[in-house]
């Protein structure tokens, strides 16, 4: 069988794009990181090509200063005028680090590192050899000019959009090389599913119409039971042909949206279901008010369908089905065998059952969980292992029903 | 005649007396560390301004000045080798230590340049 694209493959898109999702937010922190400590790197080093430039000019400035210091020192307490520069300020501490005079503009000065910048000023200390008015430590500052700072802030984002881009592209190449063998798997399965589906047709159509035209009256009680029998097997078949069918064919025909008498149709399927529910000893017991939705007619009874199908599938013997309609929702709950409460999350996932004893493809709560997307309802689960589960379907009051 | 021996005698009285209030007004430093300096090539205020240069900080100036007066020696002196040889180490002080820190902190206040520089 080749392996073809089909748009059944589209109802798996969910886990993969969860899958895509996951890895690409995992992809894209590692790329912001390494962009982020690339950053970081350039932007360092940007600041010491600054502090290099300045250095020299500070330097000459503080020498300047000395010497200024010197014949004040010299001339004190004659002379006591503090020597200033329009190109500089600067301020000078003893031994101690005791302020002796200072005309820094920001006073906070650091007497660890030899240049640095403060509040958009530059800063440099000079360690003096002859303590000249009692000073060892000279600060000159200067105001900062932004440039560098400007163009290097441009350069990272520039650099890092572009890297980011680039990378986004590959992290996009690698996503879809990762999950190509996913997706062939999938789109071999469904495949296979839709070639079936199209042999099934006619069989299970002829045995449920003849077991439905033989005369059971003229039977005897042996032959009843196992024409009893045929017909739950028959119908079990024909449901999940009519899953397949769906899922293959039907659920991208155009919706024909109608108005639809939902205490009809829940009782309509639940009398379909009943002697498959029979063969279980399990009983149904409705609660339904009258209710009508705007919805295609196919879709609707697939969603009534499986809810109704999992829950004999899911039942304990001589359990019970509880189902309840009222204007705005209807709830199908079971006295089954539950499901784990991390789990509940992924029972709307294709090819996920409950359960590996009991058949089937996994495929039923997939397409409600389609059609319920489609129609923006909204689905409820709530499970308590080996106590049953509970389905809810939220829906918008239908205008019919206000007569 | 009487009454002019009665002046001469008062101002005498107060001459005294105010001499020895002005006396007893001077400060530990203006007593013992001037008198002797006052005599010096080398003033107070260029000793200071010598230590400040050589021990940058109060403490430091304070710590190094109150050793070597207590300890003179060559080998921490401040002062050139000339000088050293022209008019030799001082003699060790003879002031106790609360004396001593008391004309120090008058000596380092008077020349302080914080209060100074402008």
């Amino acid at each position: 069988m080749s392996v073809s694209k089909n748009k059944g493959t589209n109802l798996l898109r969910s886990s993969e794009k969860s899958s895509l999702r996951r890895f690409l937010v995992l992809y894209f922190i590692l790329v912001v990181m390494i962009l982020s400590l690339l950053g970081t790197f350039y932007y360092q080093s940007q600041e010491k090509l600054m502090f290099s430039n300045q250095r020299t000019v500070l330097s000459n400035y503080a020498n300047e200063q000395v010497h200024l210091l010197r014949r004040l020192h010299r001339d004190f307490p004659k002379k006591t005028k503090y020597p200033r520069h329009t190109e500089f300020r600067s301020a000078i501490y003893d031994i101690e680090r005791v302020k002796i005079f200072s005309t820094l503009k920001n006073p906070a000065v650091n007497f660890d590192k030899e240049v640095y910048r403060t509040n958009n000023m530059i800063q440099f200390v000079k360690y003096l050899d002859d303590y000249y008015l009692g000073a060892k430590y000279l600060f000159v500052e200067i105001d900062e000019n932004q440039d560098w700072y400007g163009e290097t802030i441009r350069d990272i984002a520039i650099l890092g959009l572009f890297t980011l881009a680039v990378l986004a592209i590959f992290g996009l190449f690698f996503v879809n090389l990762f999950l190509r063998p996913m997706k062939n798997s999938m789109m071999l399965l469904d495949d296979f599913i839709k070639d079936t589906t199209h042999e099934l047709n006619t069989p299970i159509s002829a045995i449920l119409a003849n077991v439905e035209m033989m005369d059971h009256d003229l039977m005897i009680e042996k032959n009843r039971k196992k024409l009893g029998r045929i017909n739950i097997a028959a119908k079990t078949v024909s449901h999940l042909y009519q899953d397949l069918t769906y899922l293959t064919l039907d659920h991208n025909r155009r919706s024909k949206d109608e108005w639809i008498d939902l205490k009809k149709l829940f009782e309509d399927r639940v009398e379909y279901f009943a002697i498959l529910a029979s063969s279980k000893k399990i009983e149904f017991e409705l609660d339904l008010n009258y209710s009508t939705i705007f919805i295609d007619a196919i879709k609707i009874a697939r969603v009534v369908d499986n809810l109704i199908s999992n829950a004999i599938k899911y039942n304990k013997r001589a359990g019970t089905i509880n189902i309840t309609l009222r204007s705005n929702h209807f709830i199908v709950k079971d006295s089954g065998i539950g499901i784990e409460t991390d789990k509940v999350n992924d029972i709307f996932e294709r090819y996920t059952r409950f359960n590996s004893s009991e058949g089937g493809f996994g495929i039923g709560l997939n397409i409600v969980k389609s059609i319920i997307e489609e129609y923006q309802l909204k689905i409820d689960v709530q499970s308590i292992l080996g106590e049953g589960t509970s389905i809810r379907v939220d829906f918008e009051k239908g205008a019919v029903d206000d007569k | 005649m009487i009454s002019k021996m009665i002046l001469m005698i008062f101002l005498s009285l107060s001459l005294m007396a105010k001499e020895k209030m002005a006396k007893k007004e001077k400060n530990i430093y203006e007593l013992r560390c001037i008198p002797c300096h006052q005599h010096r090539p080398y003033s107070l205020k260029k000793v200071y301004m010598l230590y400040l240069k050589t021990f940058s900080g109060e403490t430091t100036f304070k710590a190094s000045l109150k050793a070597f007066l207590k300890k003179p020696m060559e080998e921490t002196s401040v002062m050139t080798d000339q000088w050293i040889d022209n008019f030799s180490v001082k003699n060790p002080t003879i002031l106790s230590d609360e004396e001593l820190d008391e004309a120090l902190d008058i000596y380092w206040n008077l020349y302080d340049v914080r209060n100074k520089l402008q």
